[in-house]
């Protein structure tokens, strides 16, 4: 009976609206799934391994380029306006702290968002429609475990590495464009920027991209394994990846800088 | 037995008992299973017994592949009993059904072959992730002599993705072999090939059978596959057991459900 009150409340919601609880409620049930899964063995390190080499290593390239042009283009599009007001000594302090406590972890996850979700949502979505899942069920192995869990674990670990390299790519880049107009040591553009970075700075932002990481995982994951409609649906599967999981990073990263702001970080 | 599955060849009960032997492997008795509004299998009944090979034939969409999955605990079903081996499969622990699907082994209809690894790995995958302790030249030599049984020993180290879709298929067969299984469950193991290579695959399927002496449930629409590889054939209409018997006296049936596969 109550079952019957509730579909009905169900059918008053706008299409789209119980659509979108539909899937907050897939996604909240898949979390809670990994965290109940993650704890208990067999721990698939192996996979955890070879998958953080496939999401790290192989995303530094991508990371690495976009990073330095960041940072190369913040600086030359920073100075002038700087420059109006006597500030340049300010350049390299400014820069880095723009580059370490937001611009890095967002312009990082959101290239992972699109670079790794969308291949973890294709890949797990040909798995589900040419039923290799299936066949490792029948082989006698957890399938959850080894290609969600060890996924979501990678990104988890390795978003937040890749943030760091690619502040310091970043900053690099920023010293070099420093450079085209004035003459800085690199000793000295450093002391300029970490006399004014704090670990406060820092300690936000690396651990909000752990969550951003995982937020990548989670979603490229959850959308691989519910794939539907054959291959029509792997390809919905790769874009859903990468639009839920860039608009969670902005979501996230606006919920990071109110806690941060709660604590006097900010 | 459901009266819905009065047979209108023969009653399950009272079909030809496998070659072998009267051993029941698999029982299914009153089957059924709904996705949502859908009801697929409405009270199914059949019998494996030891060393048969039952082809199961349907409409697409009619549930054999859901049928099969149940049988491997891949899905579950709503109601009624599956029994393999005695133990009823929704009854069974995570560890108790792991052990029992290292007896029955699965062809998929898309032969689901993991695109990230080599032949090799395809077959080493079941061999590690089971726990059967086998040494790394046991592995290899299971790999080794299974891929030699279906002619596939020179593609050991190609990529799924460099197979033809013959090989796939053989590739898939070898990987549900290579734990030397007693029951092979084969989901559409000809569709999509080109006659002579449905011939081949048929062959080959004869072949492993009698090498491995094992027992089988074959999902087929291929009636030449049909006719060469069973011992019985099961009728899967409106989602029970329409019709049971062997080929030749399906073949002569009046039934026009029976009768629309043979035309």
């Amino acid at each position: 009976m109550s079952q019957k009150k509730s579909l009905n409340l169900a059918t008053f919601l706008p299409k789209g609206m119980h659509a979108f609880f539909e899937e907050v409620g897939g996604t909240s049930r898949f979390a809670a799934r990994f965290f109940r899964e993650i704890w208990f063995p067999p721990y698939e390190f192996k996979e955890v391994i070879r998958q953080s080499f496939e999401i790290g290593y192989k995303s530094l390239p991508l990371v690495g380029i976009t990073s330095f042009i960041i940072g190369l283009v913040l600086t030359l599009q920073s100075r002038p306006t700087l420059a109006e007001f006597g500030a340049e000594s300010w350049l390299p302090a400014m820069v880095g702290v723009s580059i370490l406590r937001e611009i890095g972890p967002v312009i990082t996850a959101l290239i992972c968002a699109g670079k790794v979700g969308s291949s973890i949502g294709a890949e797990l979505g040909s798995m589900k429609v040419t039923e290799q899942i299936d066949a490792m069920e029948v082989s006698g192995t957890n399938p959850f475990k080894y290609i969600v869990v060890s996924r979501i674990v990678a990104t988890t670990l390795m978003i937040p590495l890749l943030v760091i390299i690619g502040d310091a790519i970043s900053l690099y880049g920023s010293y070099l464009a420093i450079n085209i107009n004035d003459k800085v040591t690199m000793t000295l553009y450093f002391q300029q920027v970490f006399e004014k970075v704090e670990f406060s700075d820092v300690i936000p932002s690396v651990i909000k991209s752990f969550f951003f990481g995982f937020c990548i995982g989670l979603i490229g994951t959850y959308k691989g394994y519910n794939s539907k409609k054959g291959t029509e649906g792997v390809g919905q599967s790769a874009n859903s990846s990468v639009v839920v999981s860039s608009l969670l990073i902005f979501i996230l990263d606006l919920l990071a800088v109110q806690i941060t702001g709660f604590f006097g970080y900010i | 037995m459901n009266s819905e599955n009065a047979s209108i060849i023969k009653p399950e009960s009272e079909s030809l008992k496998g070659s072998s032997g009267d051993y029941e492997i698999i029982k299914i008795t009153d089957l059924r299973k709904a996705f949502g509004t859908n009801q697929v299998l409405r009270g199914f009944n059949l019998s494996l017994y030891k060393g048969e090979n039952v082809v199961i034939l349907g409409k697409s969409g009619s549930g054999k592949s859901i049928l099969i999955k149940c049988v491997v605990g891949l899905i579950k079903y709503d109601s009624g009993s599956l029994k393999v081996y005695g133990k009823e499969i929704k009854d069974l622990s995570q560890s108790e059904l792991d052990d029992l699907r290292v007896k029955i082994g699965f062809v998929f209809q898309s032969s689901a072959l993991y695109d990230s690894m080599t032949v090799r790995k395809n077959l080493e995958f079941p061999l590690r992730r089971h726990n059967l302790h086998f040494t790394a030249k046991d592995i290899e030599d299971k790999v080794k002599n299974t891929l030699q049984d279906v002619g596939l020993l020179h593609a050991i180290d190609l990529m799924p993705s460099e197979l033809s879709g013959g090989m796939r298929k053989r590739v898939g067969l070898a990987r549900a072999l290579v734990l030397n299984p007693d029951i092979v469950l084969y989901d559409e193991p000809t569709t999509g090939l080109d006659p002579m290579t449905s011939k081949e695959i048929t062959n080959l399927m004869l072949k492993t059978q009698e090498k491995y002496n094992t027992s089988s449930i074959i999902i087929s629409h291929d009636m030449d596959c049909a006719k060469r590889t069973s011992n019985r054939l099961a009728v899967l209409s409106e989602g029970i057991c329409h019709a049971v018997g062997k080929y030749s006296e399906l073949e002569k049936s009046k039934d026009e459900v029976v009768n629309s596969f043979f035309l």
